[in-house]
């Protein structure tokens, strides 16, 4: 179950799986109990449908520390919904277009589908991810804007310096 | 090159719109007009709701009229009567605004009268109102209006459209130039942007389709926008706003002129709209769509990203 901890301080990307309960999950779970192996760097996190995955939950996995998010779900046409799956195909299409322009490595969000028959899918969609992710090292962006919310303290303007003289 | 925008029109324009605004006043036809006044400041224009036709001749219309007005009919922003039809002075890229929200289900075209302007632009800031309209002072959406004369108004000035100057887009120009930059230097261009941001949400009380009640961002069970004006907060509101905005984004781009610290929002919110249309051939436009883009599908969606 767990990778083996070496005293060295190599990178383990944190990847998070945002997956649909009727389909991806039943496959990762047919995955586990068919004993493949695959990387235990995935977090995956069960939603009803993917189009309940909303892309504010994508963009809070990367500020969280996420290095890499893959999102998967039932192949089209098999929506335990009918059609959830298909709006969340337009959205994600709009939303990677968005990440991109923004300046995001598309390579660090993967969608799939998974059927709760492709344990073995599971397998190799999650392998190639965080072997991508981790040839690509940590995902930094996010990371370093949350830690530059924190204000230094460093007096760097006459006017802060003034002002902390006059305290 | 003539870089003067005629805009000779625009009085005959106010003085169509002051003598149909007191005609359907004083007939009943509307409870209230939304419209264009003279501001306090010399050239200076503000939007106004009259209620009587004796205070029509109030009305007036010039290239400092910049204001979508649609965004006094949408539900969060109940500034006026909602007990009758209302008159309402719209532009081409205003009408599209209201068009989407009729999709949208949040007003009925029998419940309005629309009056529209056959323009030929508006100022980019009404920081110097009196400025002479020219390529340079013209706002940015202007350069690259398809929707001089808008359609389906009740009534429409009947005034002839100067012809104007061709002039180059500014957005597309500046998208492609963004769009040939590496990842880390667009990620580094946007940084800087959205670093200045102050959260005053100007962007989102000025425009027309931000009506939640509610907006996510002002939740905080579960927080998923960070609310102080910082950069990790900032980054993840303005992507969430363009991606709120996709596909139903008209493009008065209100947004970018209300924005105190110039971030060039208006950028996202076209990006997402070319980025639409390629994707799914969907453009805002004259036509009322029950459905938008992004809560419509189709079997044959492209979907070469997923595996």
């Amino acid at each position: 179950m767990h990778p083996e901890k070496n005293n060295s301080s190599a990178f383990e990307p944190k990847i998070i799986a945002f997956v649909c309960t009727w389909c991806t999950y039943a496959g990762a779970d047919l995955a586990g109990t068919s004993r493949m192996q695959y990387p235990s760097n995935v977090r995956v996190l069960k939603f009803p449908c993917t189009g309940r995955i909303d892309p504010v939950f994508i963009l809070k996995a990367f500020q969280q520390g996420a290095d890499g998010v893959l999102v998967s779900g039932c192949h089209p046409g098999d929506c335990h919904y009918i059609a959830g799956n298909f709006h969340a195909r337009r959205r994600f299409a709009a939303f990677r277009k968005l990440l991109e322009f923004v300046g995001v490595d598309l390579q660090r969000l993967q969608f799939s589908w998974v059927s709760a028959a492709e344990g073995g899918k599971w397998v190799d969609v999650v392998t190639d991810l965080t072997e991508t992710v981790r040839a690509l090292g940590p995902m930094t962006e996010f990371k370093e804007l949350a830690l530059e919310e924190q204000w230094s303290g460093a007096l760097t303007t006459p006017e802060l310096k003034e002002a902390y003289l006059q305290i | 090159m003539n870089n003067t925008i005629d805009i000779s029109h625009y009085a005959a324009i106010a003085d169509s719109i002051r003598a149909e605004a007191a005609r359907i006043l004083e007939q009943g036809v509307v409870t209230a007009v939304v419209a264009y006044t003279t501001g306090r400041r010399a050239g200076s224009v503000q939007p106004v709701i009259i209620t009587a036709a004796a205070e029509a001749e109030r009305l007036t219309f010039t290239a400092a009229s910049v204001n979508n007005l649609a965004v006094y009919l949408t539900k969060a922003k109940k500034d006026i009567p909602r007990s009758g039809r209302i008159g309402i002075v719209v532009k081409g890229c205003d009408l599209k605004a209201l068009v989407g929200l009729m999709g949208e289900s949040q007003l009925q075209r029998d419940q309005l009268y629309l009056i529209g302007i056959p323009c030929a632009g508006v100022l980019a800031s009404t920081v110097r109102p009196a400025e002479a309209l020219i390529a340079a002072t013209l706002a940015p959406k202007c350069r690259e209006c398809d929707a001089h004369l808008p359609e389906g108004c009740d009534y429409v000035p009947a005034v002839s459209l100067p012809s104007a100057p061709t002039l180059e887009p500014s957005y597309a120009a500046e998208i492609a130039r963004l769009e040939a930059l590496t990842p880390a230097e667009r990620w580094a261009y946007w940084k800087e942007q959205f670093a200045k941001c102050i959260k005053c949400y100007a962007c989102r009380q000025v425009c027309p389709f931000c009506f939640c009640e509610q907006c996510l961002c002002d939740r905080n069970k579960p927080q998923m926008v960070d609310t102080t004006p910082r950069p990790a907060g900032n980054t993840a509101w303005h992507i969430v706003r363009a991606m709120h905005l996709a596909g139903r984004c008209a493009g008065c781009a209100e947004c970018e002129r209300v924005c105190p610290m110039d971030i060039p929002l208006n950028l996202l919110n076209r990006k997402m709209a070319k980025e639409l249309k390629e994707l799914f051939d969907y453009e805002a436009g004259f036509a009322v769509h029950e459905k938008g883009p992004l809560n419509s599908f189709m079997e044959k969606d492209d979907q070469s990203f997923i595996k």
